[in-house]
């Protein structure tokens, strides 16, 4: 049964960002004694920290001042009036800025549980900012109707991961820091554990477990200039890919408007959300042309693109031409500094500029992947348009595709996907066990695979071989021009050409670092490996998709197409490349009836 | 800024040691390319890349949030990645790199932080809030929060307690990072269990070792204070019964008036 290659958990998460780390909570609270998170780096390492404009709730607690205009100052509700928010709304700006991809039904789960799992983060010891009167503060954020973005300062990702990480601990969760997955075993459409690698000793080991999840986060480092962290390598989607798990919506990769120049480190969406404007080289507020009513607090997808339009006319910044000038000189020094203290740290560390009386040079960022493992409500992966599960394997978070976001994310209903479905995935993980699932047999050996996956890229000398690095910088430079903000045929046809191209290159690489012992070499390999894995599944997608969707933007193609494109895609893999079938949204044509998307 | 774009040449030398082949740490010199914008953290890629793909090191945000990448460089811990190569330069034009001291080396600038960790839980990081929870939020007052800040930023990177002449002598002190979770936890009003954790932390290898050096200040790559936050510790220790009954008093109000009256719904 058990030797020293295996363990053995009840439940095994892989990713201790917030999603996972819910689940993991969750599912110990509910009484599963052995629950284990895998992590590749330091739970606390996780991205879900580097968020930091809020997190999204119609909980009401503020209002704008009345006659104030659309960007006029907030004030805390006073006692007895109406508040200005509810789900409802936030629902309607949700589907709206997912360009009607969203499934509305899972939509209506999240901006309900929103408010829930936003005080239960209070109760947990989340230190968010304060009204006067002592409740949760609140500021606007692009695309919504109302200030809802709830908020600590703006590190607000990171106190929701320390908040929810302890709380993991002080329920007994174990966590596996640095360890590395590296494969889902799946046979039979059961899930029955994971091949995962010891970061520090280089030791590969059978992990077996009656559940299953996965909450490892997006994809966005297939791009050159982008505001995820180095860790952010699409592993988990990757990885459940090549299990044989469908990958939903892929060609959706959002591009954030503020990241810093050259950098494409965040500036939060809080900037404009606290009143920043965009200028050009002409010095415009160039939103106005774009986006009359919303302006700077229009969807990402849509500033990013009116950034990159006025970058590709001409009237960019900077001596390249490739910037925007991000505008916060106005908000005031207490402002920054109260409200914004990261953000002007990022400018003066990164960029040698601080925004309390300098512009800041800013330009899109890859930023967030809307597509991702297909899921139901609560974190079941489903395999098919009908839904049928994959028994005992479960995701949330960016790694997943529920799908909440469609064709484009909301800011601040990342934190919340993440929180809200994590933790539904801890109920249901808790209820399948409940149910009598039991640890299933796993066939051969599935580490020894990939023990020789790791020896291959050890063999040889290493001198004359592929460069895994020149390979992985190919890759990110392809996604950026070919498959990035604006797409046409022929760059996405040019692109899967040299994707494929990197792929068997990558047959050829080899490794410099032969040591077992916590080998980053060896990492960087693997997650390139999965980098030109998934990307294949962006360009794919895109390609087939001849409509212009939310983020994804075909100049070839550039009206949206209801009539032949209202579904959502999904990608097989087959011996001859990936297979496209195509999924419903679920829509309440009733209620909310696609319609024109202007702001 | 000057020079930026324009390259130029600098020396880094690194500690380096590899358990499989190595008896002790040894410098190794590397020449990179380097201009205005160049990091710390982008030139060990570019080592990592070009020249020496063992080279090994911990990273991942990029941008002083996720606290991976504190080493010491030229003698103080600093996070590499938000540190741009032109800042540190020495008189020979050289950059010197060695993993944080005092802790047990893995593999060249990778540290083992198991102690580091474990002083984390010794202190119970997590809230212990009222059994009754609100419908809604405690009320807390902006002051309340404000008075969080100088704990609640830390990323836990380990700069400060890799600085500290007190943990480098014992390693059985609690040590600068967990301290200030603990006073995070024992200042924030809705815990109830503050008395608990001033006893826990006035111990033999508590507030009381702290040797007031600054060490964990200097260190500190997001500007806090841990030193500040152990002397208040300190304080309420010796205050200890009014400080709790302050509290208990406090945490009546942490309901809004309205809810304070009706039983709140156990959550």
């Amino acid at each position: 049964m058990s030797d020293t290659n295996t363990i053995v958990h009840d439940v095994i998460v892989v990713g201790a960002g917030l999603a996972g780390t819910w689940a993991a909570k969750i599912a110990a609270e509910q009484g599963v004694r052995d629950v284990a998170v895998l992590s590749k780096i330091h739970p606390l390492r996780s991205h879900s920290g580097a968020a930091q404009g809020g997190i999204a709730a119609a909980l009401g607690n503020v209002r704008p001042v009345p006659d104030s205009g659309p960007r006029g100052p907030l004030e805390q509700l006073p006692d007895g009036a109406t508040p200005v928010d509810n789900w409802e709304l936030h629902m309607f700006d949700t589907i709206k800025g997912s360009d009607w991809l969203g499934d509305q039904d899972a939509i209506e789960i999240m901006v309900k549980e929103a408010i829930d799992i936003v005080y239960e983060y209070e109760h947990m010891g989340c230190v968010f900012s304060r009204t006067r009167d002592g409740r949760i503060a609140q500021r606007r954020f692009g695309g919504h109707s109302a200030p809802r973005a709830n908020f600590a300062a703006d590190w607000t990702g990171h106190v929701l991961l320390h908040t929810i990480h302890e709380q993991a601990l002080r329920h007994g969760v174990k966590f596996y820091s640095e360890w590395y997955c590296m494969d889902l075993i799946v046979e039979d459409n059961i899930c029955r554990g994971v091949v995962a690698m010891e970061i520090q000793t280089g030791k590969i080991y059978t992990m077996r477990a009656r559940a299953v999840m996965f909450g490892t986060g997006g994809y966005g480092r297939a791009y050159k200039i982008t505001s995820n962290a180095y860790a952010n390598t699409g592993d988990g989607v990757a990885i459940a890919y090549q299990a044989g798990v469908p990958l939903m919506d892929m060609e959706f990769v959002q591009f954030h408007p503020t990241g810093l120049y050259k950098h494409g480190i965040l500036m939060s969406e809080a900037c404009r959300g606290e009143g920043g404007y965009l200028l050009n080289a002409n010095n415009e507020r160039f939103m106005e042309r774009y986006a009359p009513d919303k302006m700077e607090l229009a969807p990402r997808d849509l500033v990013s693109r009116s950034e990159q339009t006025e970058i590709d006319q001409g009237r960019g910044v900077e001596a390249d031409g490739q910037g925007i000038y991000l505008d916060l000189r106005h908000l005031g020094r207490e402002k920054i500094l109260k409200r914004l203290p990261q953000v002007r740290e990022l400018a003066i560390d990164f960029v040698g500029v601080d925004p309390i009386d300098a512009l800041v040079p800013i330009q899109p960022t890859a930023h967030y992947s809307m597509g991702g493992i297909p899921t139901d409500a609560d974190g079941q992966v489903i395999y098919d348009a009908e839904g049928t599960p994959v028994t005992g394997f479960f995701a949330a978070g960016e790694c997943a595709c529920v799908s909440v976001h469609g064709a484009n994310r909301l800011g601040t209903n990342s934190l919340l996907e993440a929180s809200v479905f994590g933790r539904r995935a801890g109920y249901a993980i808790a209820r399948f066990l409940e149910s009598g699932a039991s640890l299933q047999s796993v066939s051969g050996d599935p580490a020894e695979k990939q023990r020789q996956r790791v020896q291959r890229l050890m063999a040889g000398n290493g001198k004359s071989s592929e460069s895994v690095e020149k390979i992985s910088q190919e890759l990110k430079t392809t996604m950026t021009n070919q498959a990035g903000i604006f797409r046409d045929g022929e760059r996405l046809i040019q692109a899967s050409g040299t994707i494929h191209r990197l792929r068997e290159r990558f047959a050829n690489a080899r490794v410099m670092d032969r040591s077992s012992c916590f080998n980053t070499d060896v990492l960087s390999a693997l997650e390139t490996e999965h980098l030109l894995s998934f990307s294949e599944l962006i360009v794919a997608g895109a390609l087939e998709r001849k409509e212009s969707r939310g983020a994804h933007f075909r100049t070839d193609y550039p009206k949206r197409d209801d009539e032949n494109w209202l579904k959502h895609t999904l990608a097989y893999q087959t011996p001859d490349g990936p297979r496209l079938a195509y999924k419903a949204v679920n829509i309440d044509w009733e209620k909310y009836p696609p319609q024109e998307r202007k702001y | 800024m000057t020079n930026n774009g324009k390259m130029q040449s600098v020396t880094l030398r690194v500690l380096r040691y590899n358990p499989e082949v190595d008896q002790k740490q040894h410098f190794q010199e590397f020449q990179v390319e380097y201009t205005a914008d160049t990091t710390i953290l982008d030139a060990l890629h570019q080592i990592k890349a070009e020249q020496d793909g063992s080279l090994t090191f911990r990273r991942s945000c990029r941008h002083a949030i996720c606290g991976s990448c504190a080493m010491n460089v030229n003698g103080k811990n600093i996070l590499v990645c938000k540190t741009p190569l032109r800042t540190q330069l020495d008189r020979k034009n050289r950059v010197t790199i060695r993993p944080l001291p005092f802790l047990p080396v893995i593999k060249d600038l990778v540290v083992d932080r198991s102690a580091f960790w474990e002083e984390y839980q010794r202190v119970r990081p997590w809230l212990i809030a009222p059994p009754e929870a609100p419908e809604k939020e405690f009320r807390m007052t902006p002051e309340e929060v404000e008075a969080l800040h100088n704990a609640e930023t830390c990323i836990m990177c380990g700069a400060c307690y890799s600085s500290c002449q007190v943990v480098a002598l014992n390693k059985k002190y609690i040590g600068p990072h967990a301290l200030l979770k603990a006073f995070m936890r024992v200042m924030d009003p809705r815990d109830t269990e503050p008395g608990e954790r001033l006893d826990e932390v006035s111990g033999s290898d508590g507030v009381f070792r702290c040797h007031t050096i600054f060490n964990c200040i200097d260190a500190c790559p997001k500007g806090l204070n841990p030193t500040e936050a152990i002397e208040t510790l300190r304080k309420l220790v010796q205050k200890r019964q009014a400080f709790v009954a302050a509290r208990q008093e406090r945490q009546k109000t942490l309901l809004p008036v309205e809810s304070s009256t009706a039983p709140a719904a156990a959550d």
